[in-house]
């Protein structure tokens, strides 16, 4: 028998204890930082928390937002991600693609900031609508804007997920479809519904949790008390009241009600891809993407873009002036070059943090449960999803307390910052990389069993040509979140340099508003080069492209 | 000498359960025919070991090898289609048939150069598959198969579906394979492959 | 010159590598805007710093509220030597936490608008809360709080949660303080008037009232100085109310567990004299705790002079602060 090569790291262990060991150790974090706050509470009345009225009101509006918000985003979303799946080819399309990976990370002060100079009393929009339908009365205070706000920032997020579930339709079918030339209506029901039905109800449970949590942007537009989140009573009772109890018992509410929600989701079992994974599509021509039709979607991806783009272009108007003053001869060796400081201290806390996020990830994903049912595979699931349920502010709190002997230096805390960042961008970077990871298709793994490409072999051969771009998205959005990050850092307490986010507050603590809308612009400009750059990185090197695009004579994926 | 005794599978979703007892000898193939959903590629693959059978062995060379893994059985399969990594060029797919790490020595590299020209695709190394025809993708999972040197080729209606010209092509590689002693079984529905190819037909 | 590429480097490294120190070194917690390059922090630092051969660490909380909340999460083990930034408002919670240590200085010097007599807590500020307005919106403000919840439900103002914000609490102080029982009512009234409430002072400033969203929004009497000073516009004024404004004093503290006591008394001393309060009105927007004589800014004689200064005891606040905020809540969500 001719001598089998064994492969690095193929040992079955290999895949089964660094990421259990990893998960079990996020939810011990995360149950330690919750825990460490009823530690510190003496005594907790449960009774009179669920007796207050202001309370129950709270969760029942939490509530009502979010399912607007959820419904709304995907409403939207729905026939953008079809319009978008129609037409491949479009000049702009790619960077539209960019632009809602972009959505996701846009630090909320800057986002309210623009979504205020087109929607708010005096904004551009708001002014063109009063001019030409008088009789339409639009107040962005209150639910309206809490809710355009998280359709804002989550219908791009939706869209991007569904529009990768319509794109991994088998090709096969869509062949098929194609010749048949099934009408919109049928296509909707034998190939579009059957592929966005898997995710939808994963992307249902993300918007709403992401929604249920918000906070900033329900206080600033929600107009008073009477639109609060729980988050906002957790805050209080935290900062102001200094209630460490109340904080936990709010925690564990809010973890209850998105605990339940996810616990639904997932009772079904989620293996498909939540965020896109980009992978490379081969297109067919679609039957409907024709006449007016085709009127009819660039219409309506026309808006979309105005939609995204315009509040961004009002930050840039806003920015420019004091942007330009930093990077001015005679403002730069001042303002200039604080900015550049802290981006300097802003992305060495935050590409650290995408790295852990980013292995983090790999490293859980790589252990392959026996079956969906098995404690380890609950344990998994669970790690990925509980980061988005615990309030930051609580983990944050509690680590605290609980790291607090050994914190001894600055540097001890800005590396515990980045380690609660990654951890906060986990659930998106793990459903980045769980389709490409996860989904080898079975005639690949069948092919990959015999030929013994196996562990270290696997991954650098099958797992890695497909990851490179999902690992550069969730790079750049582990990196990104962080990037954006104002209330871990705040809570830790920064030394004299301050980052980017820290700055900006700074800037508007002191009155300097052109100088904070500036810092806001380049915050943006950061970001955007950092998706540019990993979205570059992402991309197969030019050598392959250049091999790839030759006209294919016959569409077959290895779809089995 | 291959032995395949009382070899039983049961598919879990229906119940369906095969059995299977034959022997081929070195440097000979047995030609299997049937319907499909004749219980074909269930037999392959539990002798590529991608199934676990229910009951049964199978012997090669007397050796027992039905509890190895796929990567550790002395064979090399070759199916219909979905032979191919699509996301890595020709040369990759076939050198990761040699080197499961692609770590090839310069006379293997040769091999693959010369492996393409004697397919008659020289020059197609760095060409991607979804460039590639149907006739084309065979040859190369063809060429894999035999550079891997296994002394068993387990072979799944590897050549439905193709032009005249290629099939004889492939033919030929195949039973100059043969006349070095490997070993085959081959599933097919087309006459013509088994009598050119078969030593001993079997129906399902 | 002959390196700039190196020179730029440094720079942008420096700051991360500025652990090694010499002599002693005096821990401050602070609010960001105190620390910042626009604040006082950095000129009040060098000058201590010149006086005391000692080096003067800053580290940055989020807000007040977040200074008190460290403090309490460190307990004896706190790195600080002197928290700075806490305020009338949350004065007696800190008290009650038995953290800090009396400071033993001579406050005579201070000008402040009330009589203080504190042994742990040295004012370094003060000033009133009031609503700016922009003139080019609304030229003839209201001209009291009463006028201003009377008025019609077209006037727009942004306030600040009490719940979250300095401010927004000395609001919530300040209706409770004109009308005592009656203030819950008086809130109802201005509740239509409300375009929003922002969780900090920041958000509203920023997002909303510089974007013309409203015309007036909750702020400082002191607000006007800066923009006429260091904007040059005439633009923002502070609306002078005829029931009075609300006081609110700034102050810092020394903590108990610190083992540079001597030096953290020093600085509260250093507080109180010229080489830190001339930072005061331009870098911190607010009045100086003592008489600056002509070196206070001439714009801040053309700010407002309450007729009343409104004020409740800290330990008033402390006390009752739980249920105003209930009632507040009642209130507006009604």
């Amino acid at each position: 028998m001719p001598e089998v090569v064994r492969a690095p790291l193929s040992h079955p262990a290999w895949q089964h204890w660094p990421g259990s060991l990893l998960a079990a150790a996020i939810i011990l974090l995360a149950v330690c930082g919750a825990g460490a706050l009823f530690w510190q509470a003496p005594a907790l009345d449960i009774g009179d928390l669920w007796a207050s009225r202001y309370l129950r009101s709270v969760v029942l509006f939490t509530l009502w937002q979010a399912f607007l918000s959820v419904s709304l985003s995907v409403l939207l979303a729905l026939p953008i991600a079809r319009a978008l799946d129609r037409h491949r080819n479009f000049v702009g399309r790619g960077l539209l693609l960019r632009l809602m990976e972009l959505s996701l990370v846009v630090p909320t002060i800057v986002a309210v900031s623009g979504l205020v100079s087109m929607y708010g009393r005096q904004g551009w929009l708001t002014v063109v609508l009063q001019e030409w339908l008088p009789f339409l009365s639009w107040n962005l205070y209150g639910l309206n804007g809490i809710v355009l706000t998280h359709v804002f920032f989550n219908a791009p997020l939706a869209t991007r997920i569904l529009l990768q579930a319509l794109e991994s339709a088998p090709s096969t079918q869509r062949r098929i479809a194609s010749q048949l030339g099934l009408g919109s209506l049928w296509l909707w029901r034998s190939l579009e519904w059957p592929s966005i039905r898997p995710v939808l109800p994963g992307i249902v449970a993300l918007v709403f949790t992401l929604c249920f949590t918000s906070f900033a942007i329900v206080m600033t537009l929600g107009g008073g008390p009477a639109t609060s989140t729980i988050e906002v009573a957790i805050y209080q009772a935290l900062r102001f009241e200094f209630d460490a109890g109340r904080a936990a018992l709010l925690a564990l509410i809010q973890l209850l009600i998105c605990g339940t929600l996810w616990w639904l989701v997932l009772r079904k079992g989620l293996n498909t891809a939540l965020v896109p994974d980009r992978q490379l599509v081969i297109s067919h021509a679609r039957p409907d993407a024709k006449g007016v039709r085709k009127l009819l979607d660039s219409f309506l991806l026309a808006a979309f873009v105005l939609f995204l783009t315009l509040p961004l272009l009002a930050v840039l108007a806003r920015g420019l002036p004091g942007l330009a003053d930093a990077m001015m001869p005679s403002g730069f060796a001042n303002q200039g070059l604080q900015l550049l400081q802290a981006t300097a201290l802003s992305l060495g806390i935050a590409l650290p943090a995408g790295v852990v996020s980013v292995v983090t990830s790999l490293l859980i994903l790589g252990v392959k449960p026996r079956s969906a049912n098995t404690p380890i595979s609950r344990l998994l699931e669970t790690s990925a999803y509980l980061p988005l349920i615990i309030p930051p502010l609580v983990l944050a709190t509690g680590l605290f307390l609980l790291l607090r002997p050994k914190l001894g230096i600055a540097s001890e805390g800005l590396a515990l910052v980045a380690l609660i960042n990654a951890m906060m961008a986990l659930p998106f970077v793990m459903q980045l990389l769980r389709g490409p990871l996860r989904n080898l298709d079975p005639a690949s793994t069948r092919l990959a069993d015999q030929l013994g490409i196996r562990g270290w072999y696997r991954w650098r051969w099958l797992h890695w040509p497909r990851l490179r771009r999902p690992l550069a998205l969730g790079l750049a959005y582990g990196t990104g979140l962080s990037l954006g990050d104002f209330g871990v850092i705040a809570l830790f307490g920064s030394p004299s340099a301050p980052t980017l986010p820290v700055l900006l507050y700074q800037q508007l603590g002191s009155y300097q508003i052109n100088a904070a809308a500036g810092t806001g612009l380049w915050l943006m400009v950061v970001l955007l080069a950092l998706f540019g750059l990993f979205n570059l990185i992402g991309k197969p090197s030019t050598k392959s492209q250049r091999l790839h695009s030759p006209k294919p004579i016959q569409l077959e994926t290895s779809d089995a | 000498m291959l032995e395949v005794r009382n070899l039983t599978y049961t598919y879990p979703s229906n119940d369906r359960t095969w059995c299977f007892d034959f022997q081929v000898f070195r440097g000979q193939c047995i030609a299997i025919d049937g319907p499909s959903g004749s219980g074909k590629s269930t037999l392959l693959g539990l002798l590529a070991g991608f199934l676990r059978p229910t009951a049964g062995t199978i012997t090669w060379q007397g050796q027992n090898v039905d509890q190895l893994a796929p990567w550790q059985r002395p064979m090399t399969s070759v199916f219909q289609e979905h032979n191919l990594f699509e996301h890595l060029d020709v040369q990759t797919n076939i050198g990761l048939g040699i080197h499961p790490g692609m770590k090839l020595s310069r006379e293997q590299k040769q091999s693959i150069q010369m492996g393409l020209a004697r397919v008659g695709l020289a020059g197609y190394g760095e060409r991607m598959p979804s460039a590639l025809s149907g006739g084309q993708r065979q040859r190369i999972a063809l060429l894999r198969a035999l550079l891997r040197n296994q002394p068993l080729l387990l072979l799944d209606e590897p050549l439905t579906g193709l032009d005249q010209d290629t099939r004889s092509t492939l033919r030929a590689m195949l039973v100059e394979q043969k006349a070095q002693g490997v070993t085959m079984v081959l599933a097919s529905h087309d006459e013509e492959d088994r009598q050119v190819l078969a030593d001993s037909q079997w129906s399902l | 010159m002959h390196f700039p590429a190196a020179r730029f480097l440094l720079a942008l490294l420096l700051p991360l590598a500025a652990t090694a120190q010499t002599g002693s070194e005096l821990t401050v917690y602070t609010y960001p805007s105190f620390a910042s390059d626009w604040g006082p922090g950095p000129a009040v630092k060098e000058a201590f710093e010149q006086q005391c051969s000692c080096r003067v660490n800053f580290v940055v909380l989020e807000s007040s509220g977040d200074i008190l909340q460290r403090l309490r999460l460190e307990g004896d083990s706190s790195e600080a030597d002197v928290v700075l930034g806490l305020d009338t408002g949350t004065m007696d919670t800190a008290r009650q936490t038995g953290l800090l240590t009396t400071h033993q200085i001579d406050t005579s010097s201070l000008d402040l608008p009330i009589t203080w007599a504190d042994n742990l807590f040295v004012p370094f500020d003060w000033g009133y809360f009031a609503f700016v307005y922009d003139t080019e919106q609304l030229p003839n403000p209201p001209v009291s709080l009463e006028a201003l919840i009377a008025a019609p439900d077209d006037l727009k103002i942004i306030i600040q949660d009490p719940r979250t914000s300095t401010p927004g609490l000395g609001l919530l102080l300040w209706l409770r303080h004109v009308y005592g029982d009656q203030a819950p009512a008086k809130w109802t009234q201005l509740k239509d008037k409300i375009l929003t409430t922002t969780k900090s002072w920041s958000d509203g400033y920023f997002s909303l009232f510089m974007n013309g969203e409203a015309p007036m929004i909750l702020s400082y009497s002191t607000s006007p100085a800066y923009h006429m000073a260091i904007d040059k516009t005439d633009r923002y004024q502070a609306a002078n109310f005829a029931e009075g404004h609300y006081l609110q004093v700034e102050v810092a503290a020394l903590v108990g567990s610190s083992d540079q006591k001597a030096l953290g008394r020093e600085f509260l001393r250093f507080m109180l004299t010229d080489g830190f309060q001339r930072h005061i009105p331009l870098k911190n927007v607010m009045y100086p705790a003592i008489d600056l004589g002509p070196e206070l800014p001439d714009v801040f004689n053309k700010l407002i002079t309450p007729s009343k200064t409104r004020y409740f005891k800290p330990a008033e606040v402390a006390e009752n602060r739980r249920d105003w905020l209930d009632e507040w809540l009642n209130a507006m969500t009604r």
